[in-house]
């Protein structure tokens, strides 16, 4: 009882968090990360080293929050205001207007770095500006970049302090939810201002900006957030049309979907083979080596979905809307309708154009707009062109992740260089994330290269485990019987190696324990004839130490009867009392008389 | 608020004009203005045209003048203009960064 009191009060206070107040920073993905936004009426530490993108992260939450008559100001250090109205432009926002209407206020804050200094001084000055502005525009929200170029000013850390703690003083007065951003540039901030802007800090974000395997990546984490829950892990994030994005977690964590209901292949044959068709929600992957038919095969499905009047986005990592369009009509696939009708969309993009957090925000950004019900890559292996094979990784589970929420069937293309690789991307391992995977072949036998393709695994589905073989026609893919080798069934066959393995094994366990007991039975043998020696020996040792005795007994009998000869009848007489001993040495006489 | 800090004496000196932006009642303000004062009563040779501007009560001067510390005294007159953060208690370095020595 006396345990429950406190978890009653540590409810109480959870209770207490729930009730403080966030703004949504309207940031693609970082408002899940801060577990709904940034505190409001607080003050939030956005640290980078430079070009890590806090300062866009500030100007993002002012844009916003002006767009939406609540004004901000933005007091600028080391930038002139147009440089950042400039900025502002490249990333979709023009800032004219809303400075214009009062719901924006741009400060250039110039510290003169000619300024002499000669005794105490404080910020007051900077804070009866944001006072006057604060009060003109009725701002509640305020960016200060960078916050480390201001104290620098002050060149002795109890000053520095003391100047931040007014600084504090005055955002928490005002109830401003602020963001200062502070320059990081050797790795970290000077350790004993970091520790102070971090405890005045309600939240803290970190900005790093890293080049990994030659490709520049962006991260950001949240180390800190009083009286709230946040993401703590470090989300890749990328400056784009639109400001900061965020990947967003609901990609990270697991929220699938259940597989739903079967959707046609396009192929009547392949649905046969796959007890009805692909599963809704469901990946697949359509694994080969090139020119196996895996694009044609993937379009077979578009156009098929398309026709029952269903959305699918092709993102073509590998050709042109164009040059796909026309191969496939050679194929006797006509997208053309398709994409009339607005049911085909086709993305391309080189994979090599950005790196993978772009790739990824890019793609979901098209889904989130055309709301497909399917989404095919093509083909994943191009995906570690993207940069890194953890990208490659990244960016594929991210999708499939964030389809599976979404409930579309994503269909993977993937070309691979042998057998081994069927469902791995260049060690890559994605398979876990794989519900289907086909396998198409070329097989050559009989002076005859053919294809052929196998529905390898199939999660929640019956299916068949045949090589079928196909042909890619005029109009389009025809997939015929079971394909027979010149040993049977292809699986068949590969069943046989594998029997034919384990036989191997068996007959060598065999072999081995016959061999073992062959062993033993040699020791048995050894141990056996062993035994018979020591016998032999002990006998001889015993018959040795008979014929010792025999001789010792001789030698005393001729000793007493040499004694006998020399004494007279009456002892000879008395001497011959104990019987045994005349027994014997009357024997050992008749012997010797023998 | 205005202060001049006292005429002309001779014909050939110079003319001074600064603005000292302080918070009125902060005692780095107080000191500045007597600093200011002191140092201007020593150098009489000079003609000061001085304004003395309190933020508090007039924050777009502040902003003007892009006053983010106090006090931050600017030399207008001559040019080029000279800026000075703090509460001027170094005198020597006020008078040679006011190149008030020499002439």
């Amino acid at each position: 009882m006396a345990e429950k009191t406190p978890r009653k009060d540590i409810k109480k206070a959870t209770n207490n968090a729930l009730e403080l107040q966030k703004i949504p920073t309207t940031i693609p993905g970082l408002d899940d990360v801060l577990h709904g936004g940034l505190p409001a009426g607080r003050t939030t530490l956005a640290i980078g080293g430079p070009g890590s993108g806090k300062s866009i992260l500030g100007m993002q939450f002012l844009y916003h929050g002006a767009k939406n008559d609540e004004p901000g100001i933005f007091v600028v250090f080391e930038e002139r205001a147009e440089a950042v109205r400039q900025n502002a432009l490249t990333l979709g926002w023009d800032l004219a207007p809303l400075e214009k209407a009062g719901n924006l206020f741009l400060y250039e804050a110039h510290v003169d770095p000619q300024a002499v200094l000669s005794g105490n001084f404080t910020i007051k000055g900077l804070l009866t500006i944001m006072e006057g502005k604060v009060r003109s525009l009725g701002a509640k929200r305020i960016v200060i970049d960078a916050i480390d170029i201001l104290l620098r000013l002050f060149d002795d850390p109890v000053r520095e302090r003391s100047e931040l703690y007014a600084l504090h003083d005055w955002l928490n007065d005002h109830k401003m939810t602020a963001i200062l951003t502070v320059k990081d540039a050797a790795g970290a901030v000077i350790a004993t201002r970091y520790e102070f802007l971090d405890f005045m800090a309600d939240c803290v974000i970190h900005f790093d900006h890293r080049v990994v395997d030659q490709v520049p990546t962006r991260r950001l984490r949240v180390t800190k957030y009083r009286g709230s829950g946040f993401f703590p892990n470090e989300c890749p994030f990328i400056i784009g049309g639109g400001g900061v994005n965020v990947i967003p977690i609901s990609g990270i964590e697991m929220r699938h979907k259940a597989l739903g209901a079967k959707v046609s292949s396009g192929l009547p044959q392949l649905d046969n083979l796959l007890d009805g068709g692909f599963r809704r929600a469901s990946s697949i992957l359509i694994s080969g080596t090139s020119g196996t038919g895996k694009t044609i095969l993937a379009n077979t499905f578009a156009v098929s979905a398309c026709k029952h009047g269903e959305k699918v986005l092709y993102i073509n990592f590998e050709e042109s809307a164009e040059a796909m369009a026309s191969c496939m009509l050679s194929a006797g696939i006509d997208l053309r309708s398709a994409l009339q009708e607005g049911k085909l969309r086709i993305m391309t993009a080189m994979p090599e154009s950005v790196g993978s957090e772009e790739h990824l925000i890019n793609n979901l950004k098209a889904i989130d707009e055309f709301q497909p019900d399917h989404v095919i890559i093509d083909a994943v292996s191009s995906c570690k062109r993207m940069g890194t094979p953890r990208g490659a990784y990244d960016y594929i589970m991210l999708m499939t992740n964030a389809c599976k929420e979404k409930g579309i069937t994503t269909i993977l293309t993937n070309q691979t260089e042998g057998f081994q690789e069927e469902h791995e991307i260049s060690g890559v391992g994605i398979s876990s994330n794989i519900d289907t995977v086909l396998f198409l072949r070329y097989i050559d036998i009989g002076g005859e290269v053919n294809r052929v393709l196998l529905v390898m695994k199939a999660r929640g589905q019956k299916h068949s485990n045949q090589y079928r073989e196909f042909h890619i026609t005029d109009h389009g893919i025809d997939i015929t019987d079971v394909y027979v080798g010149e040993g049977g069934v292809l699986t068949g066959v590969a069943r046989q190696d594998q029997e034919a393995k384990e036989a191997v094994e068996f007959r060598r366990k065999q072999l081995e324990i016959e061999y073992k007991e062959h062993l033993i039975t040699q020791k048995k043998a050894e141990m056996t004839a062993d035994i018979a020696r020591r016998h032999a020996e002990l006998a001889a040792s015993e018959t040795e130490m008979k014929s010792l005795k025999l001789e010792a007994s001789l030698i005393a009998g001729e000793r007493d009867s040499r004694a006998n000869m020399r004494t007279d009848d009456k002892v000879n007489t008395l001497r011959k009392t104990p019987a045994p001993k005349n027994k014997r040495q009357d024997a050992s006489r008749k012997e010797r008389t023998q | 608020m205005k202060q001049s800090n006292q005429p002309a004496k001779t014909g050939g000196s110079k003319n001074y004009a600064m603005l000292l932006f302080v918070v009125s009642d902060e005692p780095n303000s107080k000191q500045a203005k007597d600093n200011l004062k002191r140092i201007c009563d020593a150098h009489s040779d000079k003609r000061y045209q001085n304004k003395i501007i309190d933020v508090v009560e007039d924050f777009q001067s502040a902003l003007e003048y892009n006053v983010l510390v106090t006090p931050t005294l600017i030399l207008i007159e001559p040019p080029p203009p000279v800026r000075i953060f703090g509460n001027l208690s170094d005198t020597n370095k006020v008078i040679e960064a006011l190149r008030l020595t020499g002439d």
